[in-house]
């Protein structure tokens, strides 16, 4: 083969590479981000009774989404979430290593215990929580018989009822990767430790956390916007009462028919969850860093 | 300690599934722990209900559809990817599982206008070319990584003992890697079955697949008609979970 004839030939290869990729990136480009880009176009028109007014630009949607409802909507999304993903990283860890120290061949199917709420589709686990949480539900009924509580907790229909579903819901998104992380944790470092006299807390503290936050870190943001965007659970178990910003938008666009205000609560979530993922990214990035240059 | 506060954790994840499908057994029609007597009353009831049973068949069309397109269209990009060099791989791969990072209520809102916009709301083919985009990611890193793992050196052999491109790819390259692919198949169905977020928002009428029935069956009243048509998805998912976990997803969830 002639120098000039390699290059050639490269090119050649690379165009029949690219006919397998193109039908994919095709339907991609038509089914995905068309609708998102026409999404974030339609959100800079006016709404009026007719339709979407595409002759008029304004940013009047955005400014919409700082009225003091909509802000108390995304304060209570936010603080749902955020409870959801601290209780979720604090039972993860003594999970997670309870099952690295099981027999190889027994973990993946633990694991599969773990993964499969999020295999079984919201509706029917919301819905099953219901069961479990209404005021005649399994719990309450089980509690007043053993004499506990004299009147029905409120465990639904209220932030409560959304935390306690979305917890085993999107617990998955951070046992997996801190089993991942607690995998390849080198034994003989705990045991270093220990011998040099931790007790287990600092062990933890000063081994084991550091190790595998970036880990945890990974989980918990994608934890994260899955709380932020989780419609059926707050929609089943939050009502009205605890809306979320799902919810709202399910309303905005669906009931109302506002579509450039829909469309504004599309942009303004989807930029939010970029932002936490790169975030994110960075802090994971941080947190191996400094494990690296820890004494 | 640690082995019951795992059991504990066990029983959290479980019992609301667990509940749902022991209440679809009840011969009464309010939900009473525990049952005096076993009774298929309800799942008789949800089975002469056409709503259901309609939207049981549309679903299980919807997601064999997406799951095959899906399934397709990722192992051509995915062989695309892993055999050529082709320039911006790194930003392809990134591009084709993004749709992980959209938000299932951000893309049920786009796909609301979009499909309303270009003529094809209340229309399958909308549908499922949204459920394509939901699905593709998990599709393109399963099959990524297994096509990584599909030696060259075989596909080189065929070529050299005539094969065309076509008939290697067929008869090596596929059958080396079927685990992946009926694995890949085997997720996008059951995610593309139990997806509801995205469905709700941008389905039309006409197009409510079964947790969307469910869903809007719900928000009207609760009886354990809804428990009986619950438990045959979970008994859905689940045979698809066992199968997949037979072809050995587990061992390397997509994530």
């Amino acid at each position: 083969m002639t120098a000039e004839a390699a290059p050639r030939a490269r090119s050649r290869m690379e165009r029949a590479g690219w006919l397998f990729v193109l039908p994919l990136a095709l339907v991609l480009a038509t089914g995905y981000v068309w609708p998102l880009f026409q999404a974030g176009v339609n959100s800079f028109h006016p709404n009026t009774p007719q339709g979407i007014d595409l002759g008029h630009w304004t940013a009047a949607n955005y400014a919409k989404l700082l009225d003091p409802l909509y802000q108390s909507i995304l304060e209570r999304t936010l603080r749902i979430s955020l409870i959801v993903s601290a209780i979720t990283a604090v039972l993860a860890y003594p999970v997670a290593f309870f099952i690295v120290r099981l027999k190889p061949k027994v973990q993946p199917w633990l694991i599969l215990v773990y993964v499969s709420p999020w295999l079984v589709n919201t509706v029917v686990k919301s819905f099953g929580w219901s069961l479990l949480l209404r005021s005649n539900g399994v719990i309450n009924t089980t509690l007043q018989h053993l004499g506990l509580i004299d009147a029905p907790l409120h465990l639904m229909l209220n932030e409560t009822g959304v935390i306690i579903a979305l917890v085993p819901g999107h617990f998955m998104f951070v046992l997996l990767p801190l089993w991942a992380a607690a995998s390849g944790l080198d034994p003989n470092l705990k045991w270093a430790a220990g011998t040099l006299g931790a007790p287990p807390w600092q062990i933890f503290l000063r081994v084991t956390l550091p190790l595998t936050l970036p880990s945890l870190i990974a989980g918990l943001v994608i934890n994260f916007t899955m709380n932020m965007t989780a419609f059926a659970a707050p929609a089943i178990l939050g009502g009205v009462r605890a809306r979320t910003v799902s919810f709202l938008a399910f309303q905005v666009n669906l009931e109302q028919l506002n579509w450039p205000l829909g469309g504004a609560i599309a942009v303004g979530l989807l930029a939010f969850t970029l932002a936490v993922v790169w975030g994110g990214q960075r802090l994971a990035f941080l947190a191996v860093r400094s494990g690296r240059t820890r004494p | 300690m640690m082995r019951a506060f795992n059991a504990a954790m066990i029983v959290v994840m479980l019992a609301p599934i667990v509940l749902v499908v022991w209440m679809s057994f009840t011969p009464e029609a309010f939900f009473r722990v525990p049952l005096d007597s076993f009774s298929l009353r309800w799942y008789r009831e949800a089975l002469s209900y056409p709503d259901f049973v309609n939207a049981f068949v549309l679903s299980a069309k919807l997601a064999a559809l997406a799951a095959l397109m899906a399934t397709a269209l990722s192992f051509l990009a995915a062989y695309g990817l892993v055999r050529y060099r082709l320039v911006g791989r790194g930003f392809l791969l990134g591009f084709f599982t993004s749709p992980l990072v959209v938000p299932a209520v951000v893309f049920g809102i786009a796909m609301l206008q979009f499909v309303n916009r270009i003529g094809l709301y209340n229309d399958l083919v909308g549908l499922l070319f949204a459920h394509v985009v939901v699905v593709t990611p998990y599709a393109i890193r399963t099959l990524h990584a297994t096509l990584q793992a599909v030696p060259e050196e075989m596909e080189w052999a065929a070529m050299v003992l005539g094969a065309t491109r076509l008939r290697m790819l067929s008869r090596v390259t596929v059958p080396l890697a079927a685990r992946g692919i009926v694995t890949a198949f085997l997720f996008c169905f059951l995610l593309s079955f139990s997806e509801v977020t995205m469905t709700i928002f941008m389905a039309g009428p006409a197009l409510q697949t079964l947790p969307v029935r469910i869903y809007n069956y719900l928000t009207d009243r609760i009886d354990p008609t809804v428990a009986a048509v619950s438990s045959l998805v979970v008994l859905v998912s689940l045979c698809l979970v066992l199968l997949a976990n037979l072809a050995g997803a587990f061992k390397r969830l997509p994530r």
